[in-house]
């Protein structure tokens, strides 16, 4: 049940059970007889992978990536990297890019660059929640979306605000005031 | 307000924008190119439209908007005027909320995003 900082729920824990296994039953019948490497960003992606793997009935193999996060301000952020790369080779491979959330697809966009320099049999995108309202890139090869999500901070299930609250079994809607407090030091 | 690349910037939440494209490698010009919205009778422009950003990479025009209510329904109404213009133009509008969103989720202050 929301408590304190989460507004309301938007998805139970029952809701996203069964739509992960639909997308799970999805993903079964395309990708059947071929090698299917599932590849998530840590840390979102984490949850909604180890749910739609354990749901999928084709043997399969998953990686893990993470990337820097950029910082605000008027100081030099740099450029997104890799902080950790994949360890599986994606040559000639068919590679499904999991997520938890797509918002403006800037994300999206860098890791689908590096992704499809690595030459992989086919690319795309399977998310759990997919939000338009601001999308800037939007020729994204989303072959699979689990819900809309509407226009607000969402947390739980792999979503978090400053790191907490990932591990909700839910996803909520944080409370709009909390996310203008400023960040601790 | 300038950045890396030389732009002048009419307000900070722009440049911290250009900062978010440049960090993810997406490629953007600044108010690049200027859509005559309407003319006088001697053929002279009076009213035009530039949009903030375009990104080459997506062919997509941006306007962030963080305006006050008044100001972005006239900027609505020139949005509506330049699609119906240049149906071929792609030009998406960012209004207040969608820009403090966006900054939120890289946890920017309110000061950053003015």
């Amino acid at each position: 049940m929301p408590a304190g900082p989460i507004e309301r729920v938007l998805l139970t824990e029952e809701q996203i059970r069964l739509r992960v296994g639909e997308m799970a039953a999805q993903v079964t019948r395309d990708y059947l007889g071929l090698d299917l490497l599932l590849v998530t960003v840590l840390k979102g992606g984490l949850y909604f992978l180890a749910d739609l793997t354990r749901a999928l009935e084709i043997p399969t193999t998953i990686d893990f990536m993470a990337i820097s996060s950029y910082r605000g301000g008027k100081g030099r952020s740099g450029a997104v990297r890799l902080i950790k790369d994949l360890e599986e080779d994606l040559s000639g491979r068919h590679v499904l890019l999991v997520e938890d959330i797509i918002d403006t697809g800037l994300t999206m966009s860098y890791l689908l660059r590096t992704l499809r320099a690595r030459d992989p049999a086919d690319l795309a995108i399977c998310t759990l929640l997919d939000k338009t309202t601001r999308r800037i890139v939007d020729d994204l090869p989303i072959r699979y979306r689990g819900f809309e999500a509407p226009d607000a901070f969402l947390v739980g299930y792999g979503l978090d605000f400053r790191e907490q609250y990932r591990t909700l079994p839910y996803i909520g809607v944080l409370q709009p005031d909390l996310i203008a407090t400023p960040a601790p030091p | 307000m300038t950045d890396g690349q030389g732009a002048q910037f009419a307000h900070e939440s722009e440049s911290e924008f250009a900062r978010i494209l440049d960090f993810y490698g997406i490629r953007w010009e600044y108010e690049p190119r200027s859509f005559p919205l309407e003319y006088d009778g001697t053929g002279r422009t009076i009213e035009s439209f530039s949009p903030d950003f375009y990104l080459p990479d997506f062919d997509l025009y941006l306007e962030l908007t963080t305006l006050r209510q008044s100001l972005v329904t006239r900027k609505n109404r020139k949005l509506r005027r330049m699609r119906a213009l240049y149906p071929h133009v792609r030009v998406k509008i960012l209004y207040g909320r969608d820009v403090r969103s966006l900054f939120a989720k890289y946890d920017l202050q309110p000061a950053s995003i003015r």
